[in-house]
C-alpha cells in the first residue's frame, strides 16, 4: 500500500536525458503502466523509484515520505528487471528464495520453501527449480525473475516488461494471472511495457513516456481516443494510425468540412458539429484515421475516394488492407477471408466521427467527435 | 570431425616431442641435483646417484630461512594486491570518473616496464625511507609485478555482472558488503584464483627486485641461489638443488589448481 510521488525528477546520464523534470503522482493500489518506445526512460523512472539511481534533481515520495536518501533495500519494494538479473550462481530456488533470505526480510526455512513452491507453482516453473539460470530458456528465466518479484509483500511492485520474453499463449495468462494478482494483494504496481495491448488490458492508468517527458497520461481510453499529440496517436493501436494532411474549408451549403487531396483533387468530408467550433481558424490541419474506421469497397460510391490495393497482410484473426492513394498510404482493418488482387482498385472512405484532428505545425491534438465522452469525469 | 589415422599419429607425435622440449631442462635440472661435482658434466645419464647435494644445502646454509623469506614476501605480495586489487578492479569496472582509463593503463603499464628502469631510482629512496631490506619494502614494490594482472583480469569480471544483479540484490533486502560476499565474491572466484596464483607465481620467481632492494637480513631463494657461484667454482650441484626445491611449490600449486587456472583466465564471470 503506496502511494508513490515524483516531483521535478531530472536524471542525466552523461550528455543523455533520461528524466527531464518528471512529475508524477501514482495512487494507493493503483496499476500504472509506462509506455513508449526504446529509450524514452522508463526503465530509468523504475529504478529511480526503487532507489538504485538516484535523481540529479527532484524529489521521489513513497507515502509522502521523501525517500532520496533512503536505501534501496529500506524501501520495500520489489522490482523485475528487464534483463532478468538473476543470480547465476543460485538454483532458481535459491534465486526466489533469496529476498526472504536477506536480513532485512528474513524468514524461517519452512515458511520459505513453502513460499517458493506456492510461487513456482503459480509460474509453472516448479520443475525447474533445482536448476541454474544458466540452464534455463528466456521465457523460464523471466518467469524465474517474476517470482523473486512476487514472493514478497512489498508496498509496490515495479516491473520492467515482465512478460517480454515469454511466448504468445504463456504471456495472455501471466497478464490475466497479474491483474488478478494485483487485485488482490492491494499493492501498487508500476509497470513498463512497449506493447500497447498490455498496456491497455492491464494499466488503470497510463503514462506515455517520450524523450524524458509524459507525451500523456490518462486511461486507456483516454489514450486510445483522445492521444494528445499524433505521437501518443501512432504509438497506440495497430495498425497503426493513418494521419495525412487535410484543409479546413466550407463545403455543401456552407457548412464547414475537411478537404482531402485524392488523385489531383479535393474529397470533403463533413466536420462533426461539435468539432468545427475548435477547427474555427485554422487552415491546414492533420487528419488522423483508424484502420478499423476506415471503410472500404470495390465499386466507386459517392463520398469514397478512389486508390489502388498495395498490400494485404493476414495477422491472425484479421488482414491488414494497404491501400493508395497518390504517394499516400491508408491502412484498413478487413476481414480475414478478403480475396483481393493487388493494384485492383478500392475506394475508402473515413468515418467522420472517429477523425481525430492534430495541429499541422506540431502535431498537437485538436479534437474530434464526441471527445467529452472520451474523457469521462476527469475533465 | 573424425580425424583420420594418420592426422592423429603426427599431432601426437609433435605434442609428445614438445614436452620432451619442454621439460628437458628441469629433467636436466633434478638429474645434476643428484650427481657429484666429478661426474657434472658427463653428458651420458648414467653415474652414481647421491644425496650429498641435498644434504649440504638443506641442512648445512640457511636455505630454509631463504625459502621462508620468499614465501613471507610473495605470500604478503599477493595478499596485498588482492586487498587492493578486487576494490579498485570493481571501482574500474562500475564507476566513471575523469581519467579512468589512463588510471587503468597506467596500472597495466607497470607490467611493461622493465625493473632495471625502476629499480635505480628504488634503490635511493628506498635507502632513504628506511625500506631497503625489509619485508614492507619487498611486498610493496612486488605490486608492481602482481597487481597489474590480479586488477586487470577482475576487472573483467566485474564488467560481465550485470550491475542489475547488484541492484536485484539491494532491492532483495542485502547491505553491499552482503552483496559482495554472497553474489559478487562467489561470481569472481575463478579470475580471482587464477589470478592471484599466476601473480604468486611471477612474485616467487622475481629476481631483480630482491636483489638490488634486499640481500643482508632479507634473501629470497631466487637471489640465495647466486651463492653457489663462487669465485673460482660453480657448484652446480647444489645451485639444482636450490633450483629444484624453489620450483617445487610451483608446480604443486599449478598441479592442484590447473583447471581454474585455464578457466579462469580465459572464461568471463557469468553468461546468461
Amino acid at each position: 500500500m503506496a502511494r508513490i510521488t515524483l516531483e521535478h525528477v531530472t536524471k542525466t546520464f552523461g550528455s543523455t536525458t533520461a528524466l527531464n523534470d518528471i512529475d508524477l503522482d501514482v495512487h494507493d493500489k493503483e496499476f500504472f503502466v509506462l509506455f513508449g518506445p526504446a529509450g524514452a526512460g522508463k526503465t530509468t523512472m523504475l529504478k529511480t523509484i526503487a532507489g538504485v539511481e538516484f535523481p540529479d534533481r527532484g524529489l521521489v515520495r513513497i507515502d509522502d515520505r521523501i525517500v532520496n536518501l533512503v536505501d534501496p533495500s529500506e524501501r520495500n519494494v520489489s522490482m523485475v528487471f528487464e534483463n532478468y538479473a538473476l543470480y547465476p550462481h543460485m538454483t532458481v530456488f535459491d534465486n526466489i528464495a533469496s529476498p526472504m533470505r536477506s536480513p532485512l526480510h528474513r524468514r524461517d526455512e519452512e515458511h520459505i520453501t513453502r513460499e517458493v513452491a506456492r510461487v513456482a507453482d503459480l509460474m509453472g516453473i516448479d520443475a525447474l527449480l533445482n536448476r541454474l539460470p544458466s540452464q534455463l530458456s528466456n521465457g523460464q528465466r523471466q518467469r524465474t525473475a517474476l517470482g523473486r518479484c512476487l514472493v514478497r509483500k512489498p508496498t509496490v511492485f515495479l516491473m520492467d516488461e515482465p512478460l517480454a520474453h515469454l511466448d504468445a499463449k504463456l504471456r495472455h495468462l501471466m497478464r490475466t494471472e497479474l491483474k488478478a494478482m494485483q487485485s488482490q494483494f492491494d499493492t501498487t504496481t508500476i509497470y513498463v511495457t512497449h506493447d500497447y495491448m498490455e498496456a491497455l488490458s492491464l494499466g488503470d492508468r497510463i503514462a506515455i513516456l517520450n524523450n524524458g517527458r509524459f507525451e500523456q497520461i490518462g486511461t486507456g481510453d483516454e489514450i486510445y481516443y483522445t492521444p494528445v499529440s499524433e505521437f501518443v496517436a501512432r504509438l497506440v493501436g495497430e495498425p497503426e494510425i493513418n494521419i495525412v494532411d487535410a484543409q479546413v474549408t466550407s463545403g455543401s451549403g456552407g457548412k464547414p468540412a475537411i478537404a482531402i487531396a485524392s488523385g489531383g483533387e479535393r474529397r470533403l468530408f463533413p466536420i462533426p458539429d461539435d468539432v468545427a467550433p475548435t477547427l474555427d481558424g485554422e487552415r491546414n490541419v492533420r487528419m488522423g484515421i483508424r484502420g478499423i474506421n476506415l471503410s472500404y469497397r470495390f465499386d466507386p460510391a459517392d463520398g469514397y475516394m478512389p486508390g489502388t490495393v498495395y498490400n494485404l497482410e493476414p495477422i491472425g484473426n484479421k488482414s491488414i488492407l494497404t491501400i493508395k492513394i497518390d504517394d499516400t498510404t491508408y491502412q484498413a482493418v478487413a476481414p480475414n477471408d478478403l480475396d483481393v488482387e493487388l493494384d485492383s482498385p478500392v475506394f475508402i472512405r473515413p468515418d467522420p466521427g472517429a477523425m481525430l484532428f492534430f495541429r499541422k505545425s506540431d502535431g498537437v491534438f485538436l479534437a474530434r467527435h464526441d471527445q467529452r465522452h472520451f474523457l469521462g469525469e476527469n475533465n | 570431425m573424425r580425424e583420420s589415422a594418420v592426422s592423429f599419429f603426427f599431432r601426437n607425435l609433435f605434442l609428445v616431442f614438445w614436452a620432451l622440449f619442454a621439460l628437458f631442462p628441469l629433467f636436466w635440472m633434478v638429474l645434476l641435483s643428484f650427481k657429484s661435482d666429478a661426474e657434472m658434466f658427463s653428458t651420458t645419464f648414467i653415474f652414481t646417484p647421491t644425496l650429498d647435494n641435498y644434504i649440504n644445502v638443506l641442512l648445512h646454509t640457511n636455505y630454509f630461512r631463504c625459502f621462508l623469506d620468499n614465501l613471507i614476501v610473495s605470500g604478503g605480495a599477493v595478499i596485498l594486491s588482492t586487498l587492493v586489487g578486487v576494490p579498485a578492479a570493481y571501482a574500474l569496472a562500475r564507476f566513471n570518473f575523469p581519467g579512468k582509463e589512463d588510471l587503468a593503463f597506467q596500472i597495466l603499464s607497470f607490467k611493461f616496464a622493465p625493473e632495471m628502469l625502476v629499480v635505480l631510482p628504488l634503490i635511493i629512496i628506498y635507502n632513504r625511507i628506511g625500506l631497503y631490506d625489509t619485508y614492507l619494502g619487498l611486498i610493496w614494490v612486488y605490486q608492481l609485478i602482481t597487481m597489474p594482472l590480479l586488477v586487470w583480469v577482475l576487472r573483467g569480471y566485474f564488467e560481465d555482472i550485470p550491475v542489475e544483479v547488484e541492484q536485484a540484490a539491494q532491492l532483495d533486502g542485502y547491505k553491499w558488503h552482503q552483496i559482495f560476499w554472497k553474489i559478487l565474491l562467489p561470481l569472481i572466484r575463478p579470475g580471482l584464483v587464477a589470478a592471484a596464483l599466476l601473480s604468486f607465481i611471477f612474485a616467487w620467481n622475481s629476481f631483480t627486485f630482491p636483489l638490488l632492494l634486499s640481500g643482508i637480513k632479507i634473501i629470497p631463494v631466487t637471489v640465495e641461489a647466486l651463492r653457489y657461484i663462487g669465485t673460482d667454482t660453480i657448484r652446480y650441484g647444489q645451485m639444482a638443488v636450490a633450483a629444484t626445491v624453489t620450483a617445487l611449490p610451483e608446480v604443486v600449486l599449478a598441479l592442484v589448481i590447473q583447471k581454474h587456472l585455464v578457466r579462469g583466465l580465459s572464461f568471463g564471470a557469468v553468461k546468461g
